[in-house]
């Protein structure tokens, strides 16, 4: 029925493919230097005069795509750099690109500028697939402050100068306002009700992001506050937090949606829930995306945010630069001109896509401040003071993959 | 096969036309086995620790040895989705055909309709399933059962994923044995009804027979496929436990890169389960054919 080769044939096949094999993965592990250094912003602008900067990014936001073609791409065009925008599925997957073509020694990336923070900026400054100090070149850089702790360091990983800020989110929860008319104020608040509604409240199951930081505001709840539980990760650490936390969601789950025999698969499929009345309680890392989902049904108007006494975390994201960027000139520029007042002024506006500026406002001019004094309130999202009231920062990246495989074994796994 | 019965055993002449056609399907062999080749020792080397992203390659075979608790589960998981969709597709792609068979009017836009079932994407299928079956989806708003709504998607029992693997393969099964089939079985039939065979008797005894060998091939090409694919596993199925490809792509892209090594380990038992089930199936075939 198919045609067969002969055993001799056959021999000669498999160390064919064996040496082609050794000979195209034996140039792995070549390291790529960064293609040149500036002195100054001037020689940056020079150098990217022409260029096409590739922008890898989350593709699933509406409104961030339309702000990034709309709005920063024309910015860029008058510059001389044309800004193209790679839509992923997930962040690591542009990670997963560059260090791809790093192990085949390739200098001339195809990856410019990633929308990156957290674990995918850790994983590859542990790579080294990051171009470092190039930040202080950005004239931009001095509306921000100096000492922001939200800016220095990156999921505990310190920042130096390997990626610029981009914008700044807060952890929220929301609820449905007809199901729960005295929500809860804190976070053992919300479990205490998931546990008194059974079927009620669930979370995503990590290593989802939002599930994976709902794991950790659960644990520094169980820790007794966010300033009970050291920032870097630590062996000792995660033995003396990490259980109770993982006890109490695990206790937690015969009152989950669906008795916790499953979690939703990410925010979307949460919000899913949310949306047919299935549970009372969701959550996002991005509440800037609540006014759009709310005003366009796919959320119940009855929508709310809860703001928990304790405060959420929050996190700041940012553009980092691959090591082998084929335009990093370019890269820079674009990176520059998100940071200017008027496009951080054009992006917090909720009509735009409403993300917190990472800009110290009180080091802008007037008319600069204006820009943010006139932006419209949104009548779903309390502005960012409100929500960032006793915030704290994110933990060391070191702890998200601890957390979440702990969790996989002890809650996911559980019989 | 049905020309080499007819002029009966291999003559000189003709194995030299064996020679020649295996030279020609060099050309098409030559490249997948060298990326097959090509990925499989990349997939070994990182396995092993010998291909790292960061640090001094070092020989270790702790991704080997570390969770095979969990990779028995995983496989275990993966087995059993594999082999419930094998069956029904085979069941449900051998009935299809048998009905276009036997109806001709009706058959033919029946056979029109599995083939466009076949080009649509298991990732789109995979979220039709879902908006059907879900606990808020179309199913259960059209029977108004909304508290006694089994689990269907993301359920223990994976039902979702493999109704979308056996709507999908089915077609595909139903369409190879039509192939495979419809040129010898009308005259059988035909000759078997004159002599008094019901149309039960004319399916078990007749159309059954002819397609085994089809159904056999698109046996083991939907283990394989349903073993090895992602997204209905991905979308449809529980949190835990997980089928074999969905977590060797959820280390694969983990943050942590130390995590590689035992994707590249999960990859490699699915690539290890699918060979022992092809070699079997082509055991099985050599043996139905030297049989008859």
């Amino acid at each position: 029925m198919y045609p067969s080769f002969s055993p001799e044939r056959r021999r000669f096949l498999l160390p064919a493919a064996a040496a082609l094999a050794l000979v195209l993965t034996g140039c792995s592990g070549a390291s790529v230097e960064p293609a040149e250094n500036f002195g100054t912003f001037d020689e940056v602008l020079a150098a990217a005069a022409g260029q096409t900067v590739d922008l890898w990014m989350f593709g699933g936001d509406a409104k961030g795509n339309a702000y990034v073609d709309d709005v920063l791409a024309p910015a860029a065009q008058d510059q001389g750099v044309t800004l193209r925008r790679v839509p992923i599925a997930d962040t690591p997957d542009a990670l997963n690109r560059v260090l791809s073509e790093l192990q085949a020694g390739r200098s001339d990336g195809s990856v410019d500028l990633i929308w990156a923070n957290g674990s995918t900026f850790s994983t590859g400054k542990q790579a080294q697939a990051w171009q470092c100090g190039w930040t202080d070149l950005l004239p931009n850089m001095r509306y921000t402050d100096q000492d922001d702790p939200l800016l220095l360091n990156d999921f505990g990983t310190p920042v130096d100068g390997c990626e610029a800020p981009w914008h700044k989110a807060q952890f929220t929860f929301f609820y449905n306002s007809d199901a729960i008319t005295d929500p809860p104020t804190s976070l053992e608040g919300i479990l205490e009700w998931a546990r008194a509604n059974p079927g009620r409240f669930t979370y995503p199951g990590p290593p989802d992001f939002t599930g994976s930081v709902f794991l950790r505001e659960v644990m520094l709840s169980t820790a007794g506050g966010a300033d009970q539980v050291p920032l870097p990760y630590s062996d000792e650490a995660f033995s003396e937090y990490a259980p109770a936390a993982l006890q109490t969601l695990e206790e937690l789950e015969p009152s989950l949606w669906r008795e916790g025999a499953t979690y939703p698969r990410d925010e979307q499929a949460l919000n899913t829930l949310f949306a047919d009345g299935e549970v009372d309680i969701a959550m996002t890392y991005g509440p800037a995306t609540l006014t759009d989902l709310v005003g366009s049904g796919a959320l119940p108007p009855s929508t709310k945010v809860l703001t928990l006494e304790e405060g959420t975390v929050g996190n700041a994201s940012f553009l980092a630069l691959p090591v082998n960027a084929a335009d990093a000139a370019g890269a820079m520029v674009v990176a520059n001109i998100a940071l200017s007042p008027e496009q951080q002024a054009a992006k917090a506006d909720p009509g735009t896509w409403g993300q917190f500026t990472v800009l110290d406002t009180d080091l802008l001019t007037p008319t600069q401040q204006n820009l943010f004094a006139q932006l419209p309130e949104s009548p779903i999202v309390p502005d960012y003071e409100e929500l960032s009231r006793n915030a704290h920062g994110e933990l060391g990246s070191e702890w998200v993959p601890a957390l979440n495989e702990a969790w996989r074994q002890d809650v996911a796994s559980a019989p | 096969m049905a020309a080499r019965r007819r002029f009966g055993p291999m003559t000189g002449r003709r194995a030299s036309t064996t020679g020649r056609a295996a030279l020609l399907a060099l050309l098409a062999v030559v490249p997948i086995v060298a990326v097959v080749g090509v990925s499989l020792t990349a997939a070994g080397l990182q396995s092993v620790g010998l291909m790292p992203f960061i640090g001094p390659p070092q020989l270790s075979a702790d991704a080997w040895t570390s969770e095979t608790g969990e990779l028995i589960r995983s496989s275990v998981t993966s087995v059993y989705i594999a082999a419930v969709s094998t069956v029904l597709s085979l069941v449900v792609g051998f009935m299809l055909a048998a009905y276009v068979l036997a109806m001709h009017r009706m058959g033919r836009i029946v056979e029109t309709l599995s083939a466009a079932t076949i080009p649509i994407p298991h990732v789109i299928g995979a979220g039709a399933i879902g908006l059907l079956l879900s606990d808020s989806g179309f199913l259960e708003r059209l029977l108004g059962m909304p508290d006694a709504f089994p689990a269907l998607v993301s359920g223990p029992w994976f039902v979702a994923v493999i109704a979308e693997y056996a709507w999908k393969e089915s077609a595909f099964v139903a369409l190879v044995v039509l192939g495979s089939i419809s040129r010898s079985v009308g005259d059988l039939c035909d000759a078997a009804a004159t002599l008094g065979a019901s149309a039960g008797q004319r399916i078990v005894r007749v159309v059954l027979p002819l397609a085994v060998p089809s159904l056999a091939v698109s046996a083991a090409i939907v283990f394989v496929y349903t073993l090895g694919s992602y997204e209905a596993a991905w979308l449809l199925g529980p949190t835990s436990p997980e089928p074999l490809p969905v977590r060797a792509v959820r280390l694969f892209t983990s943050v942590d890169l130390a995590a590689r090594p035992q994707a590249m380990v999960t990859a490699l038992v699915s690539v290890a389960v699918s060979v022992v089930v092809i070699i079997t199936a082509v055991l099985v075939l050599r043996r139905h054919r030297s049989l008859r």
